[in-house]
């Protein structure tokens, strides 16, 4: 699905990513841990794409494709979706607005039939219901005076509806209470299938307890240095990121 | 280049005794008008609240300052407008005449009264509200320039405790090359409500200049939902005064997108006869290519216990120029006041700039009074966001725009009148080049 080939990035001319390379296939779950400032959110806008992240050296393919000469709605057009760590807020957007014209947009770009009204609002009632997201929220400015948590779940509904086949998610965790995580992790794994692979940027083991990844990646200053199963995770857990330093 | 101060004097001069009124109290204060604007000018940038609208330039260089050739050309109907899908009554004006074949009136209830100002002038609720106003706006002398020429305009009167269920829209077309000076009389009585549509736009011409004074009278308990939509060619220059004064606690809600015009000026002064008042001006404004807007409200709080709020949006592309002059004035008086002056505008090109001067000037010491100003861009990230779920880049701006403007016309009381002017906003932006 995913394969990372060396790449070097910079963000205004300071080299951040320096040399990565990852693979990952359909049904995969990757956490991709490390501490603040070893490059983890730069992966994840190299991904999908965002201006002043520059790639300077190595390739991403997805699904077969170079995924670098795509552009940011392209690439969430071909099925990438990049949580955030921090949702935007939109003011005079509200929820249903936006979902509707992202969804349509996406149907469009795949030549797809959009949908209407009615069976917009039915599928969106739908997949909200789990996430704890009632019609008042749905109906509100997006992300707007929205709580740590609703952000996040908020995110997740964007990508239950999105249905993509690579999930980035920054720090989905950061901000939330245990209740929330749980209700977040939920979102995640009724979400996973042997289509779809998630990434996991995470600066704590405790988003693992709940969502189980099949690889694990430390990522400091810019580089892979180490990968391994689950047991990575717990491990870090115990000896933090101090022995990881280049 | 063209004196006009000098034409409008020899238009004067021509049409004074053809003019309504010529020989009465009206033509008195007619060469009043005009002996004070001899003396005073058109208003230019010297002046401190034209500081950013040179007007008197714009019309000696425009050449539009001559009356236009007819009254109102030719013109089988009043094409497609703002508020077509309202069932409202219609006063259609072409150049500043009324013109009632284009009119649609019938079925008028006796609550509303409804009349060509040319056949009213000498009635004394209109002779009361032109006297009051002059003296109110003397100093302006767009107002005066005004007075000293029009001819017609709407005279309405809501009555006493009457509840007008039906819109009236005032449509203001201009048909021909040349100046007209149009002056409406709204006046609603103790406990009356309505809702009045204004919208100016061109049948057919760009090089005209529009001159409207607008008499607002909110009795005691009356409510006035007032809903602007300017329209006016992008070559045209408009002033739009209005003078607004409300009774005890009297309601007067006015709303405006402005689109139009090459210069327009569109001013407010609202004034407060008796506690409890409330005025809210919700303006949003979408301009581009060389357009200059210039909105000023003044809001004179004389007595305690009123409440005003003045929310001013403007998104600028192009080349345009904003302009947001809001002046509070709270005097000794005026305890309990509540005021507020809000002005958000955002820049879309290198080019575009905005003038915000919201000011408060309070003499009163138990008052609630906010003012603030921001201009700034489109956010970036804001963008990244949307794309990043698959909107492309134009849609995503497109969004957001739609939004900021949104936020004003949320505030329009008349859901069908808010939704005519959301959906103008939002083609607004698709509309460029």
């Amino acid at each position: 699905m995913l394969e990372i080939e060396n790449l070097h990035a910079s963000v205004g001319g300071k080299e951040i990513l320096k040399g990565i390379s990852l693979t990952v296939k359909a049904g995969e779950v990757h956490a991709v841990m490390g501490p603040n400032g070893s490059g983890k959110s730069t992966l994840s806008y190299v991904l999908a794409g965002r201006a002043g992240y520059e790639v300077t050296q190595g390739s991403i393919r997805y699904q077969g494709k170079d995924l670098l000469s795509m552009n940011v709605e392209e690439r969430a057009s071909a099925g990438i979706f990049l949580g955030f760590q921090y949702p935007i807020e939109i003011p005079g957007v509200t929820s249903v607005t936006f979902l509707k014209a992202a969804l349509n947009a996406q149907h469009k770009a795949r030549g797809e039939e959009e949908l209407d009204a009615v069976r917009f609002l039915k599928l969106v009632r739908e997949k909200a219901r789990p996430l704890n997201i009632s019609d008042d929220m749905l109906k509100r400015a997006l992300n707007v005076g929205f709580s740590g948590g609703e952000k996040k779940r908020a995110e997740i509904l964007q990508m239950s509806l999105l249905e993509p086949s690579l999930a980035v998610l920054d720090e989905t965790d950061s901000g939330l209470d245990i209740d929330a995580l749980k209700v977040v992790a939920e979102g995640v794994n009724a979400l996973r299938s042997p289509e779809r692979a998630f990434i996991l940027i995470t600066h704590y083991q405790r988003l693992l307890d709940y969502i189980v990844p099949d690889r694990v990646h430390v990522l400091s200053q810019g580089r892979i240095m180490r990968s391994g199963g689950k047991e990575l995770a717990l491990e870090l857990e115990q000896t933090g990121y101090a022995g990881f330093a280049a | 280049m063209a004196d006009a101060l000098r034409i409008f004097s020899e238009v004067y001069e021509r049409e004074r005794a053809a003019l309504p009124g010529a020989q009465g109290w009206l033509g008195e204060l007619r060469a009043k008008a005009v002996a004070s604007l001899r003396e005073s000018g058109l208003p230019h940038r010297r002046l401190e609240t034209w500081r950013y609208t040179d007007l008197r330039r714009a019309l000696d260089q425009s050449g539009f300052a001559e009356a236009p050739a007819h009254r109102g050309a030719v013109l089988k109907d009043a094409a497609a407008h703002a508020f077509d899908g309202i069932d409202a009554y219609t006063m259609v004006f072409v150049n500043g005449h009324f013109r009632p074949e284009l009119s649609a009136l019938a079925g008028l209830p006796l609550g509303m009264e409804v009349f060509s100002l040319k056949d009213v002038w000498d009635v004394h609720w209109v002779r009361a509200a032109v006297e009051t106003s002059q003296q109110r706006l003397n100093a302006e002398s767009a107002v005066s320039l005004n007075l000293a020429l029009a001819h017609d305009g709407a005279a309405i009167r809501i009555g006493r405790n009457w509840n007008a269920q039906k819109a009236l829209h005032l449509l203001h077309l201009s048909s021909d090359k040349g100046a007209s000076h149009l002056r409406n009389v709204i006046m609603l009585e103790e406990g009356a409500e309505a809702a009045i549509f204004e919208t100016h736009a061109s049948a057919g011409v760009d090089d005209y200049f529009s001159n409207l004074v607008t008499h607002i009278d909110v009795g005691p308990n009356a409510k006035l939902t007032h809903v602007v939509f300017q329209g006016a060619s992008r070559k045209s220059v408009l002033v739009s005064s209005s003078d607004i004064r409300l009774g005890r606690d009297a309601r007067y809600a006015g709303n405006s997108l402005s689109v139009g015009a090459g210069l327009a000026r569109e001013q407010s002064f609202v004034s407060f006869a008796d506690k409890g008042g409330e005025a809210d001006i919700n303006v949003a404004a979408a301009l581009r290519g060389t357009q200059h807007g210039d909105r000023y409200c003044f809001v004179d709080h004389e007595v305690p216990g009123c409440r005003s709020s003045v929310f001013f949006r403007a998104v600028l592309d192009g080349d345009a120029e904003g302009v947001f002059q809001g002046h509070a004035l709270v005097r000794e008086n005026a305890q309990k006041t509540d005021a507020r002056q809000l002005a958000n505008a955002l820049l879309l090109s290198r080019g575009a700039s905005m003038n915000a001067k919201p000011e408060l000037e309070i003499y009163a010491d138990d008052v609630q009074c906010a003012h603030g100003a921001t201009i700034g861009e489109l956010s970036e990230q804001s963008i990244f966001y949307l794309r990043s779920r698959g909107i492309d880049e134009r849609t995503a701006r497109g969004l957001l725009v739609t939004a900021f403007l949104d936020e004003v016309l949320e505030r329009i009381p008349h859901e069908k009148a808010r939704d005519s002017l959301k959906q103008i906003a939002q083609r607004w932006f698709g509309e460029a080049a």
